[in-house]
């Protein structure tokens, strides 16, 4: 409405009323009526009358033979104009109108269009966010899956490693034995150097054998304190025995190639939930193994520090590496259930939620300290209770 | 808003007929023309109707001329009340100086009129006026019918508005057409004598303003 210069209700002039050929045709029929010509103009002549319509001179209207017939040709043309006039006003305010109501439309469009733009983008971070979600979910199955399967493992390793305990031990004290007896059977034969040769050989293979039933014993002890498949739910653990075999298994995983310095402390026994504790132990030692390998780690000499130290009311945990650290942006998310940043299939994602939970369930805490490209330190913090 | 054009010392107001359909806003114009007359009174033009109803607007120009040589010229306009026409009654409501919003006083039209108030209401404020300063008179026309709202119930319910007392006509007798006319010249005076130093520059008093332009024939003033 603003826009439009020309109200409808300005009062028109004459060249809004009537066509350059229009006023000649009215001033050529009018003169032919008057006894002398006549002429209908804008602006004042002498001797010109004004031509009046609606309060508003729109012309002056000179010659004719009298001031009679000017007037009453004046009158002739006032009454003319009102026909004209009320037609230019409806075309006025219909042109008026059909352009607010078009201006109205477009601003009508132009909203519609915006909040369409804006239900869009809406959508999109919808779908963003279902894609998100969906891969969570994906991701949560497979950690489960395999926690699962690392938790049936776990205890077929700790019912194998039972069940060889019995066979390890005679065949070590059988391979003894033996051993012996070659010794007596040494002195009874001829001394010839090819029996020589022939018992010092046959001395080391009984000694290899026996040292490999002492790493298979070593294992299968490692095993069993690591699942606690023969300890009750709660009880006195040692943490830095739980810890050691944790790290053994641990170095089982990684080719025994991981430099794991050990710095534990002497602690008083901890009541706790051995393996769970072994659980989060092999997470937190794992995780630090993992971030050594990671490929963006440069050629620094990767060490995983174990230490086990102990304050005026409670026991720390430390599981320290110098690998790739934890980026920025994920920090806060690290305790996320079944967030990692490694991809799905290698695992662990559920390690430190499983961790934290587990603190918390044995009323401790735990706290990670992290730098990109320099490295993980995990606390855990177990308290001592008065017993 | 008034429209003042200082090289032909001439000032222009607005006076708007709103209100329902078929609530007699043509019929209070055309009582104003065959009633009123005042120093200068131009013609009144009915444009395109359909059954006598009204489909752009009527128009009656009036004016009188101030001490100064001030040509004051008062614009009277009625909206069609239908309500399918509401962008041209927009259009027509734009820059409008004074309202005489003509109410229907038959119980069954009570809904239009509320219907037409709101509707008043929403244009004024998308053509930037308003109600609240706008000066406005609220006529109930048709009293000459049998079985219409009370007046003491009507000025009752309208009675803590800036409109009350309410203005009653039967614009078809010719009856109440001038007082309306008369308040909203009296509200109007008010609202834009200052601005325009009506009193002091053209010596346009409030009764000169009144009586100037609502001034009627000698024989109908003998009626009145
Ligand atoms: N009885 C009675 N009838 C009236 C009165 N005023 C108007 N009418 C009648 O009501 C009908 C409508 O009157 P209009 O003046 O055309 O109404 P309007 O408000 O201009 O209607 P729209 O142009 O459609 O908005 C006509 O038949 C009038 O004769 C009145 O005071 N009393
Ligand atoms: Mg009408």
């Amino acid at each position: 409405m603003r826009l439009i210069v020309r109200n409808f209700e300005d009062d028109p002039t004459l060249q809004d009323l009537l066509s350059v050929d229009q006023l000649e045709r009215l001033n050529r029929t009018l003169s032919s009526l008057c006894q002398a010509p006549v002429t209908i103009a804008e602006q004042k002549t002498t001797g010109a009358i004004p031509v009046e319509f609606n309060l508003e001179t729109v012309a002056w209207l000179s010659g004719g033979h009298s001031p009679e017939e000017r007037s009453a040709a004046s009158e002739l043309v006032s009454f003319l104009m009102m026909f004209v006039a009320k037609y230019r006003l409806a075309a006025n305010l219909h042109h008026d109108t059909t352009e607010a109501s078009y201006a109205e439309l477009q601003r009508q469009n132009d909203a519609l269009k915006t909040s369409e733009a804006r239900y869009r983008a809406l959508s999109d971070q919808l779908q963003q966010k279902v894609d998100e979600q969906v891969s969570v979910i994906q991701q949560t199955q497979q950690e489960l899956y395999e926690s699962a399967r690392l938790r049936s493992v776990g205890q077929l390793a700790a019912g194998v490693a039972h069940e060889i305990n019995n066979p390890i031990g005679f065949i070590s004290s059988n391979l003894r034995v033996a051993r012996d007896y070659i010794d007596d059977l040494k002195d009874s034969l001829p001394a010839t150097p090819d029996h020589e040769e022939l018992f010092r050989d046959f001395h080391d293979l009984l000694s290899e054998s026996m040292d490999g039933t002492r790493r298979i014993a070593s294992i299968v002890a490692d095993l069993k304190t690591f699942s606690s498949i023969d300890q009750a739910d709660y009880t006195m653990c040692n943490l830095n025995d739980l810890l050691r075999s944790s790290s053994h298994l641990v170095q089982t995983e990684h080719g025994h190639q991981l430099d794991i310095i050990e710095r534990l402390n002497e602690l008083p026994p901890v009541a706790g939930h051995p393996s769970r504790l072994s659980q989060t132990f092999f997470n937190l030692l794992n995780n630090a193994a993992q971030a050594l390998s990671d490929k963006d780690f440069g050629d620094r000499k990767g060490r995983i520090l174990m230490q086990t130290q102990m304050g005026t009311d409670s026991i720390q945990v430390i599981v320290q590496d110098n690998g790739c650290g934890i980026p920025d942006d994920c920090r806060a998310r690290v305790f996320d259930a079944f967030y990692t940043t490694r991809p799905v299939g290698s695992g662990t994602g559920l390690g430190l939620t499983v961790a934290r939970d587990t603190a918390h369930a044995h009323g401790g805490d735990l706290t990670i300290n992290s730098r990109q490209g320099a490295g993980t330190r995990v606390t855990l913090t177990l308290p001592i209770k008065a017993r | 808003m008034p429209d003042y054009q200082a090289h032909d010392n001439k000032l222009t107001l607005k006076v708007v007929f709103y209100g329902p359909a078929l609530s007699g806003k043509t019929t209070n114009l055309m009582q104003l023309h065959s009633l009123l007359n005042p120093e200068r009174k131009g013609e009144l033009m009915v444009l395109e109707t359909r059954d006598d109803r009204t489909l752009f607007f009527d128009m009656l120009p009036i004016g009188l001329r101030g001490t100064s040589g001030l040509d004051l010229r008062l614009k009277l306009y009625t909206v069609p009340g239908q309500v399918q026409h509401d962008s041209t009654r927009k259009a027509v409501l734009s820059r409008a100086d004074g309202i005489v919003f003509v109410a229907d006083s038959q119980p069954s039209q009570q809904d239009n009129n509320a219907m037409a108030f709101g509707n008043l209401e929403e244009n004024l404020e998308k053509v930037g006026l308003d109600i609240d300063t706008l000066p406005m008179v609220v006529q109930f026309n048709k009293r000459d019918l049998p079985g219409v709202v009370e007046e003491l119930e009507l000025q009752q319910r309208w009675t803590s508005t800036p409109w009350a007392p309410l203005m009653m006509a039967s614009a078809l007798q010719g009856n109440g057409v001038i007082e309306s006319f008369r308040a909203l010249l009296d509200r109007l005076y008010i609202a834009i004598s200052d601005e325009f130093a009506l009193e002091h520059r053209h010596g346009i008093f409030r009764h000169t303003f009144i009586d100037g332009l609502s001034a009627c024939h000698e024989a109908d003033r003998a009626k009145l």
